[in-house]
């Protein structure tokens, strides 16, 4: 309670603020090294993974983890090690680009909406309600069945979760910040809708966008996971994390490697990616000191 | 009052509207024929022509729109395509599993992560706040399947402690009401660490604190009941999306609830079953946020209803 | 809130079943939820079993699959294979006290050959031209046409006998209210649970010897499994095959692993490039380990195939076996023009099962240069794909991985719609375009007769040009993977991998 009260008034820069404050959230900053050491790794997979991410050995099926095989094998006998290297590659992409999408498409419609207001926000708000409404299992079904099965249009499924959140975030701050002094000034000089909207309004929804990017990151891949449960996820041998999850569930019990590992992953990235984002928001929302 | 309820609830009926052309087109836009899924693999173009005609399936899409629609309005939610049921009969058994399981999990979860996030906000930076923060996010972080199926095996298998699913007893309750808990339990505790430390700052608090109130008095009396305000509203949310059923749940512990009714009627196309689960999806959806607002006026009479 | 809470729990704990101690309950462990319990209009193996514990038929097929007579004592046949007469069983009754006899079953099949009803299994009466009350006890039925394998179609589960009062009472509702004159008797079914009891007027003295049978849908294998370990079911399937060995060593559990009919096959599109050319689809047989395939893919837990028919199938003949080969197959797309070989898409379903035997043709035809991309789908859009079209000019698929199990448990079901010129996609399964007018002419042979040897030579001349044509890849045999309780006796899975539960079955 005490840097409540003995809270310098000094005035630093917004950046230089959130750098001080974000330096002191310990978790956050081991996430954020872990994050780093996942990405370099899969983006490294092919370089020192030992073996092929596809690759069957059949005299070594279901072994267990040796130096040989670090993680052990799978019924294929390929090296389990390797495939999560690869997979990071997949299930990391399939967070980022799912959210990248499905955010930006969210950011447009709540800006949109929360600066025109009126009938154009109540159709956009309403269809995001239906959307939101809609059980997004469901939505993932009709996408992968419309447009095939393949990693690409499990994307674009799981993107669509996310649109509806991302609109009614940006739409709550946009109507705050369209009151604000600085907006109504540049209004009255003239400024017109578009730029107005992107030079004055946009960066101020940014925090609270980024914030949200990276526990939603950590949502999708679990989101992948779970339709990868239902048989919709990344079409085999594709070795993303949560298909070889899926794959080996009924391993269970006889040959746990298959599944500890890839669950493992999954479930360090996540975490890693929630309390990244819990200390971004701390360190970020000025309300929270 | 009276007024502003009927005024919204009237406003839904457009929303349902929408739900209800955007179900029925999606549904009948998926690739696959009800007729052929229920006729089985090795049934002849004369059982599926019987089948099809069954279902009302060789009229134009018009036609079966508007017969929905009509029928829809009339509460005669028709039958299900794969077993002949009534859809209100096949949702109303369907529904009082995924109703109590959902209220069990939010019980637990509501009073563990309400505590936690208390906790956190009392003993903020602290270590005992970093060590529930990182309990309480793992929640969030498990697969939902994955979790579900280690636990029968600890607790169902070797333990032998707990029946592995299904509804029958209180005792098949607590597997699956926990892991589908978790997820909500972890954003409780995370919300009501945020409301309370804010809470915290608010002038009232710092005077009470700075007048000597007790410290216990403060957290319980000024600062928890005002935190919980948030926290309620998002409970009516979560009781929301996890009243739609909890398709792995169900799945793993082999409950007989509407999220895996869903799954068994998308995969078999009973387009009757479909519609009328997200129709009641979304009307649930609708009353829940329309509840919330209420809430909001109730709590703090500063909020008109216009 | 805690009020409404409270009185949930009470509500809860009452509506708790209590279990009663001494009554001997098997609980059966499924898959998937039943469709209905209407005999004549299901078609899945699930349900079908479960009316199988309620009705019964003239005519069934043993846990071997051999033809027993039911509610029938024996059966006459004219030497043209179209006039049955079947000599009835006296003295039985429907469990809602209606008399079983020639009217009933006249009814019965009247009812469900009858194309206004809509019934899914309209399709096995159709050679039916009419069915005569011959005296209470014999009824005969006169077809249209000859049809060999008649009294298999009697033995199907689509022609169990339903009690004439309780279809006239419920109309279609009839499948929420079986009344039939199996061993056990209808007691509830809602959502994922069916529950019956035994038929205390059972004909066969003595029997049943269990009180209740409960089928529970477990989707999960992992969780079924957990079900039978822990005790709160005595039977369940399927198991997965990688799953056997943990329960072998099991001091209270029994594995079920036997042969099935279910044959497994990668349909060849031999209408379309490259699968025209018979060196083509015989390279692809070679180019496969059949017994590395059944090692990983199925932990060993199936047969190498050795004929079009799976062994188990009556009139199976061996034919051969296409030994792995990779130089020959090789050799052989050299040979057809594809030297370096070609790429192609492999579909299938969605389940993990099935997604492994896809990698693993994925990898062998690596292996011989030919590139393979895997397309798992979901069940609908699959069966779109298969089946929304109207001739082989626009098939999509190409190779598909699949099987095909006979139904009715005779050849003819086992062989015709995959294999008859006739049966091309959207009428029956033959998913590999296959026609060959020998086979065509071999086909209709067996049918004609009900010799049984003719029907055998027919039957041979059709598995022996098949093999020849190689419109698949052959890959192997499934097993009916079950398990029990130690306790349980007489609970089989028939080759048809049909849950079977024999009259006599028991729980110590």
């Amino acid at each position: 309670m005490s840097d409540v009260a003995l809270a310098t008034p000094t005035i630093r820069s917004p950046s230089a603020e959130f750098w001080r404050r974000f330096r002191r959230k310990h978790v956050a900053l081991l996430s954020g090294g872990v994050l780093l050491l996942l990405i370099v790794a899969a983006a490294a997979a092919p370089w020192i993974a030992p073996y092929g991410p596809t690759t069957p050995d059949y005299d070594s099926v279901l072994a267990g983890p040796s130096w040989q095989h670090l993680c052990g094998t799978d019924t294929f006998g390929r090296d389990i090690f390797s495939r999560i290297l690869w997979g990071g590659r997949i299930s990391l992409t399939v967070g980022f680009v799912s959210v990248a999408l499905g955010g930006l498409a969210g950011v447009v419609l709540g800006l949109v909406s929360g600066f025109f207001g009126g009938l154009v926000d109540g159709f956009i708000m309403r269809l995001m309600d239906v959307l939101l409404a809609f059980p997004g299992i469901l939505l993932a079904i009709g996408v992968v069945a419309l447009l095939g099965p393949g990693i690409d249009n499990v994307i674009y499924a799981i993107a669509v979760f996310s649109v509806p959140v991302f609109a009614r975030l940006v739409r709550g701050s946009t109507l705050a910040l369209k009151q604000t002094l600085y907006v109504q000034a540049a209004r009255s000089i003239g400024v017109r809708a578009p730029m107005l909207m992107l030079r004055h309004i946009l960066p101020g929804t940014l925090p609270s966008v980024i914030v949200y990017c990276s526990l939603r990151v950590g949502t999708s891949i679990l989101t992948a996971a779970a339709l990868s449960f239902i048989g919709l996820g990344a079409p085999p041998p594709s070795p993303e994390w949560g298909t070889m999850l899926a794959e080996g569930r009924s391993y269970l019990g006889v040959a746990d490697q298959i599944t500890l590992f890839p669950g493992i992953a999954i479930f360090v990235t996540v975490l890693a990616f929630n309390l990244l984002g819990d200390g971004l928001r701390d360190a970020l929302d000025q309300k929270l000191r | 009052m009276i007024d502003y309820l009927i005024r919204r609830l009237v406003g839904t009926i457009p929303v349902l509207l929408a739900v209800s052309l955007f179900v029925f087109l999606f549904v009948h836009l998926l690739p696959g024929d009800p007729a052929r899924l229920v006729a089985g693999p090795d049934a002849t173009p004369q059982d599926i022509a019987a089948v099809r005609a069954d279902m009302g399936l060789d009229r134009p899409l018009v036609v079966q729109y508007l017969r929905y629609l009509g029928q829809t309005v009339q509460f005669q939610l028709g039958r299900s395509i794969k077993t002949h049921q009534t859809v209100a009969e096949l949702i109303g058994e369907r529904f009082m599993p995924t109703l109590l399981l959902t209220v069990f999990a939010m019980v637990w979860s509501v009073i563990g992560g309400v505590a936690v996030g208390v906790l956190s906000g009392v003993k903020r930076g602290r270590w005992q706040d970093q060590l529930a923060m990182v309990l309480a996010i793992s929640g969030i972080s498990f697969p939902g399947f994955w979790l579900g199926l280690l636990l029968i095996d600890l607790f169902s298998v070797r333990l032998g402690w707990l029946p592995t699913g299904g509804y029958e007893s209180w005792q098949s309750f607590v597997l699956p009401a926990f892991t589908l808990g978790t997820g909500v339990a972890a954003v409780m505790a995370r919300f009501t660490r945020s409301a309370f430390v804010e809470i915290t700052a608010e002038d009232y608090v710092r005077t009470a604190r700075a007048k000597g109130v007790p410290e216990r008095l403060v957290v319980w009396k000024h600062t928890l009941r005002n935190a919980l305000i948030p926290v309620i509203t998002l409970t009516g949310l979560q009781f929301g999306f996890l009243l739609g059923g909890a398709i792995v749940v169900e799945t793993v512990f082999a409950w007989p609830g509407l999220g895996r009714l869903l799954v068994d009627s998308v995969s078999y196309r009973d387009y009757p079953v479909i519609q009328a689960e997200i129709l009641l999806f979304s009307f649930e959806f609708v009353l829940i946020n329309l509840i919330v607002d209420l809430l909001y006026a109730v709590v703090n009479p500063e909020i008109r209803l216009r | 809130m805690l009020h409404s809470v409270r009185m949930l729990l009470v509500a809860l704990l009452l509506a708790a079943p209590g279990a009663a101690y001494g009554a001997k309950d098997l609980v059966v462990g499924v898959p998937a939820t039943l469709t209905g319990l209407d005999p004549a209009d299901l078609n899945d193996n699930l349900s079908q079993s479960a009316a199988r514990l309620m009705f019964e038929g003239l005519y069934n097929l043993d846990e071997h699959m051999k033809l027993q007579p039911q509610l029938a004592e024996s059966y006459e046949a004219t030497e043209d294979a179209k006039e049955f007469t079947f000599h009835l069983r006296k003295g039985i009754t429907f469990h809602d006290g209606t008399p079983f006899n020639a009217q009933a079953v006249k009814f019965s099949f009247d009812r469900a050959g009858n194309p206004d009803n809509h019934l899914k299994r309209q399709s096995l009466y159709v050679m039916i031209d009419h069915t005569d009350v011959v005296d209470d006890y014999t009824v005969r039925m006169v077809l249209k046409y000859p049809f060999g394998a008649f009294v298999n179609d009697v033995a199907h589960p689509g022609a169990l006998i339903m009690s004439p009062k309780s279809i006239q009472e419920y109309g279609k509702e009839v499948t929420r209210h079986p009344s039939g004159t199996g061993p056990y008797t209808f007691v509830s079914w809602s959502a994922d649970t069916l529950k019956m009891k035994k038929n205390e007027h059972y004909w066969k003295q003595g029997q049943p010897k269990i009180d209740t049978i409960t089928y529970r849908t477990v989707p999960e294998n992992g969780a079924r499994i957990a079900m039978l370990q822990a005790g709160e079911a005595q039977f369940i399937y399927p198991v997965p095959p990688e799953l056997i060995a943990s329960l072998q060593n099991s001091p209270t559990v029994t594995v079920f692993n036997e042969p099935s009919i279910l044959g497994r096959y990668v349909y060849l599109n031999n209408m379309r490039k490259p699968f025209n050319d018979p060196r083509v689809r015989l390279a692809l047989n070679y180019a496969i380990d059949k017994q590395a395939f059944i090692k990983v893919v199925f932990n060993g837990h199936a047969d190498p195939i050795d004929s079009p028919a799976p062994q188990l199938l009556p009139f199976y003949e061996k034919q051969g076996f296409y030994a792995y080969d990779p130089a020959k197959a090789k050799a052989l797309l050299a040979e057809a023009g594809y030297p370096n070989g070609f790429e192609s898409t492999l579909t299938g379903g969605a389940d993990t099962l099935v997604q492994r035997g896809m990698q693993f043709i994925q990898q062998q035809l690596a292996a011989v240069g030919i590139k393979i991309n895997v397309e798992p789908l979901e069940a609908g859009v699959l069966t779109a794909k298969m089946f929304n079209v109207k001739g082989p000019e626009d098939a999509t698929i190409v190779m598909l991985y699949g099987g095909w199990s006979s139904s009715t448990g005779d050849a003819d079901w086992g062989l015709r719609p995959i294999l008859y010129t006739k049966s091309f996609p959207p009428v029956l399964s033959n998913l590999a375009w296959y026609s060959n007018p020998v086979t065509d002419a071999a086909i209709e042979a067996g049918l004609a007769t009900v010799d049984l040897t003719k029907r055998a030579a027919a039957y041979a001349k059709v598995q022996e040009q098949a093999w020849k044509d190689a419109p698949w890849i052959f890959l192997s045999v499934d097993h009916s993977l079950a398990a029990y309780s130690k306790k349980l006796h007489g609970a089989f899975m028939r080759p048809d991998q049909q849950f079977y539960l024999r009259t006599d079955a028991s729980l110590d």
